[in-house]
């Protein structure tokens, strides 16, 4: 089981930390030097955990937790009107992006309003490439517990609502925090900031919860060492996009064209079998990117005999 | 400034009431606003928001504020009361046009082709801005999805209906009424 940690501190001896690493069969998700300091977000199998904060210690640097890291997190509001951006959806996607999730904000088309609210099935088709997504209700009780819920009543990923009024459970939803309504400036407050820290709790947990079930039939390969494969092909290195390369809980995100590289994607290799035979390949709604998602042992290893 | 809050969620109302004042101090407007009250019923679809305005001085004539003096082609203004330089010099432009008018200092302007008594009639009307800056905040406080709106307005009361599917005569009648009694004052309620 691999656990993902970032390392930061100084580039002085940081071939020392990368060469053990790699020894370890871990891997870098993410590099990110500013002039002599460097921040390192790396895959660990769990058990030499030790080994790494002795080296991080003897480099001066720190490790930081991230629990978040490896996963993708779609933060979604009823419109991208002003009522509704920057604040608070900005400020919660900001906030997880510290415990290592790549987040993306989202609106829906006809997401305002109580009785004429909508969301269309496109809308739900990109949501569920997330790992997880938070949906953003308002200040209305009434609305809320009537029509709202309806917006991610069938969606398949797990859902943590944010809403004004106190409430205490609302269906469909993994987890649910009360408290935090329409915006008008930044979170910045104590109290608000206590808020986004218990709504990234909440998100640990339902990812945590994904993980523990994933573990029970585990993937065939770890994502991060899809990635690995992937870091060497040509198109992954040519894309200019920021980080080409998205980690989910159970795949990747790939941002490269779907139908122009499918062929290369399904011969490369991952531990000697053929991605096509580990994953399932199939495009993105969103964009010109390609998102894979890892077979179980199970799958793979049945399909082999 | 003055709240009444009136409706059937207390979280809500005091999230909106939150909400304009963070509005209309981002704005630099709260001052201006003497009185607001808030009717909000999620169960009916309705939103009520209606303002009074503090009273900040009639409309001055030009005359009153500059001194005009007619010359060939046009008139010369001299300002006499600098916090009104910048309104006068605007309705100029908007009146006759850039081309025509000249700020030749920062209180002399020289307006082409107007005859002295045509700008001697001339009024300004100091709460004419903040009037369109309180629509403005009341258009940012509104849920987006309350699209059917009726607005009544006098002199220093703006109210604002909104719901969303119909728009109610029983709807009507309310915002009427919250609004007249904002004209009348808190005393008279």
């Amino acid at each position: 089981m691999y656990e993902v940690l970032m390392f930061d501190g100084g580039v002085h001896k940081i071939d020392e930390l990368l060469d053990l690493i790699e020894d370890l069969g871990g891997f870098v998700l993410q590099r990110t030097q500013v002039q002599v300091m460097i921040t390192l977000t790396i895959a660990i199998p769990a058990e030499d955990r030790p080994l790494i904060e002795k080296k991080t210690a003897e480099l001066g640097g720190k490790i930081v937790e991230v629990p978040l890291a490896g996963t993708e997190i779609a933060v979604i509001g009823p419109t991208l009107g002003r009522h509704h951006m920057p604040h608070p959806i900005c400020d919660i996607a900001e906030h997880l992006r510290r415990y290592g999730a790549i987040t993306i904000v989202m609106g829906l088309a006809r997401g305002r309003g109580r009785k004429t609210c909508q969301i269309s099935a496109a809308e739900k088709a990109i949501i569920e490439e997330y790992d997880a997504a938070i949906f953003m209700l308002g200040n209305f009780k009434e609305c809320v517990t009537h029509e709202k819920i309806d917006l991610y009543k069938d969606i398949q990923i797990p859902v943590v609502t944010v809403i004004g009024p106190e409430l205490e459970s609302l269906p469909h939803c993994e987890a649910l925090v009360c408290g935090v309504g329409r915006k008008v400036e930044r979170m910045r407050r104590s109290e608000e900031i206590a808020k986004l820290e218990e709504i990234a709790d909440r998100v640990k947990e339902v990812i945590d919860k994904r993980r523990k079930e994933i573990e029970e039939d585990p993937l065939f390969v770890h994502p991060s060492e899809v990635k690995d494969a992937l870091e060497d092909m040509g198109a992954v290195q040519e894309c200019l996009r920021p980080a080409p390369v998205v980690l989910h809980v159970d795949g990747l995100r790939v941002k490269i064209p779907y139908k122009k590289h499918l062929k290369e994607l399904e011969e490369l290799e991952v531990y000697g079998r053929k991605l096509k035979n580990i994953a399932t390949i199939s495009d993105c709604r969103l964009g010109d990117s390609t998102i894979i998602r890892i077979k179980t042992k199970a799958e793979v290893e049945g399909k082999v005999r | 400034m003055e709240f009444e809050l009136e409706g059937t969620e207390q979280y809500a109302l005091e999230s909106y009431q939150w909400m304009l004042e963070r509005i209309l101090m981002e704005m630099g407007i709260s001052t201006m606003v003497e009185r607001v009250r808030l009717l909000i019923r999620p169960d009916q679809t309705l939103f009520i928001i209606s303002m009074r305005v503090k009273q900040s001085g009639s409309k001055r004539p030009v005359y009153d504020i500059a001194d005009m003096e007619s010359q060939e082609g046009g008139t010369f203004v001299t300002i006499k009361d600098e916090s009104y330089a910048p309104r006068l010099l605007a309705s100029l432009w908007r009146l006759y046009g850039r081309e025509r008018v000249q700020q030749l200092t920062r209180l002399e302007i020289f307006v082409e082709g107007v005859p002295k008594e045509d700008l001697s009639d001339m009024k300004l009307d100091p709460e004419e801005e903040v009037r369109s800056q309180l629509l403005d905040a009341m258009w940012r406080l509104l849920p987006e999805g309350l699209k059917l709106r009726n607005e009544y307005f006098n002199d220093n009361v703006m109210t604002i209906v909104a719901t969303e599917h119909g728009m109610t005569v029983d709807f009507i009648a309310e915002a009427q009424k919250v609004h007249a009694n904002m004209i009348k004052g808190p005393e008279e309620d």
